[in-house]
């Protein structure tokens, strides 16, 4: 996929060299002092979604920098409440929000490689994270 | 029914590894086994058990993806638990293990285990503090501010679980087990503490589809608000994930704060719960974020005015 220069992109996140195969990477690129975004590679496929479970709303997903995934690395995991989504659709299949899906950002790799997100019309991808309880 | 409050919760994990760090550096010691699964207590004898999610001695787990397996309750004595397995066995099964554990589940399915306890009693020191219009209690020339305190969790506070009918649980645990309502979230849920403990809540049950059933959160007490920041600040750094806090709730006045945790889920630094007797009047409030805290603060890096 190419980047699509009508559309505002973020600053290069990283490298598609730069992700292991079968592993998720948090970032962020919006400088909120956390990770807001995050990927999951397999194979050439690189799917990102916002770091929020849908649960609570305002919950980001992983108990430690980069620990977005069930142990067998076949889902992607929320360690708040134990939500598992499919890596693919980003849909809950099991737990707190089933049924429910994570929000989906659509993503830039250019022909070298630079990972980018892009941005949403009103050139905010994340409004500020709301605590509910 | 003499019981005195949560001494253990298992759970069966997806990583038996991560929890060990996790849990290590939340501050309770390893007294298990040398793969990292087994029981982590804190200072009074109080804990966490960790086991692989197939181990087969651990009960059934929830049909959500809650990684809960178990409740386990100190209660005070023998005969408590001789009352508790006739009491319970009038309509669920129970088991007597070989430590004599009394195991069933509770009315939404939820394993119980009840035993004598194994919490030894703490001597500590309080938070201390020095307010103007009283005696200083830190007294002269000894520092409040000491980077290197150990601030390691006291005992297991709390559990709250998601439960698809709160109203049936609440029944349960009050008319079976002796428990006692403290305060209520309309909408939400009740706080309710065992006959023998005085905090304000040991169990918090929130009302939730059943899909959602498990345990939202557990909790450990710290000495006080300063143990509580220091040993959230000290996960922080590590990079954990704080999820909400630091901040003081409402309804038992608690201060908290929250991490994700690879149990999948929320695990509780808390500190200076208020204490009741049974003279206690239960309170009501809506559930809604307003009544959940007084106030709310969130982690920033460490920063320094200068000119």
């Amino acid at each position: 996929m190419s980047a699509d220069k009508r559309r505002p992109l973020t600053d290069v996140v990283c490298r598609l060299s730069d992700l292991e195969d079968g592993k998720a990477y948090g970032f962020d690129p919006f400088k909120r002092g956390r990770d807001t975004v995050f990927v999951v590679r397999r194979g050439n496929k690189v799917y990102a979604y916002v770091d929020i479970c849908p649960h609570y709303g305002s919950t980001p997903l992983p108990w430690k920098k980069n620990a977005y995934l069930t142990g067998d690395a076949q889902h992607i995991l929320c360690s708040a409440h134990g939500a598992i989504f499919d890596i693919e659709t980003g849909v809950c299949v099991l737990g707190p929000c089933l049924g429910q899906s994570l929000s989906p950002v659509e993503i830039a790799i250019s022909y070298e490689g630079d990972i980018r997100f892009f941005l949403g019309a009103d050139d905010k991808l994340i409004g500020e994270p709301v605590v509910t309880n | 029914m003499k019981i005195i409050g949560p001494d253990e919760l298992v759970f069966g994990v997806d990583s038996v590894e991560a929890c060990a760090a996790f849990i290590a550096d939340f501050g309770l010691k390893h007294r298990g086994e040398k793969d990292g699964s087994g029981f982590y207590e804190a200072l009074d004898g109080t804990g966490l058990s960790v086991y692989r999610k197939d181990d087969p001695n651990l009960p059934p787990p929830l049909p959500t993806n809650s990684m809960l397996r178990k409740t386990i309750y100190g209660v005070e004595d023998q005969e408590t638990l001789n009352q508790l397995k006739e009491e319970l066995s009038k309509d669920r099964q129970v088991r007597v293990q070989s430590d004599g554990t009394v195991e069933a589940v509770d009315d939404m399915g939820f394993a119980l285990g009840f035993r004598v306890t194994r919490r030894r009693k703490l001597n500590l020191l309080p938070e201390r503090i020095n307010s103007p219009g009283a005696a200083p209690q830190r007294g002269f020339n000894e520092i409040g501010a000491n980077e290197d305190a150990e601030a390691l969790p006291r005992t297991l506070s709390h559990v709250v679980y998601f439960v698809p009918d709160a109203a049936k649980m609440e029944a349960f645990y009050v008319e079976r087990l002796g428990f006692t309502l403290m305060d209520r979230f309309t909408g939400g849920g009740p706080f309710l503490r065992p006959a023998l403990n005085t905090d304000h809540h040991t169990l918090f049950l929130i009302q939730t589809p059943e899909y959602m059933k498990g345990l939202e959160h557990f909790a450990f007490h710290m000495q006080g608000p300063t143990e509580l920041m220091l040993a959230g600040s000290r996960m922080v750094k590590k990079g954990y994930q704080s999820f909400w806090g630091p901040g003081r709730h409402k309804f038992g006045s608690n201060w908290f704060w929250y991490f994700n945790s690879p149990m999948g889920t929320h695990a509780e630094f808390d500190a200076d719960m208020d204490v009741f007797d049974d003279k206690w009047e239960a309170r009501e409030l809506p559930m809604m974020t307003e009544h959940s805290q007084i106030f709310l603060l969130e982690h920033r890096a460490k920063w320094a005015p200068g000119g």
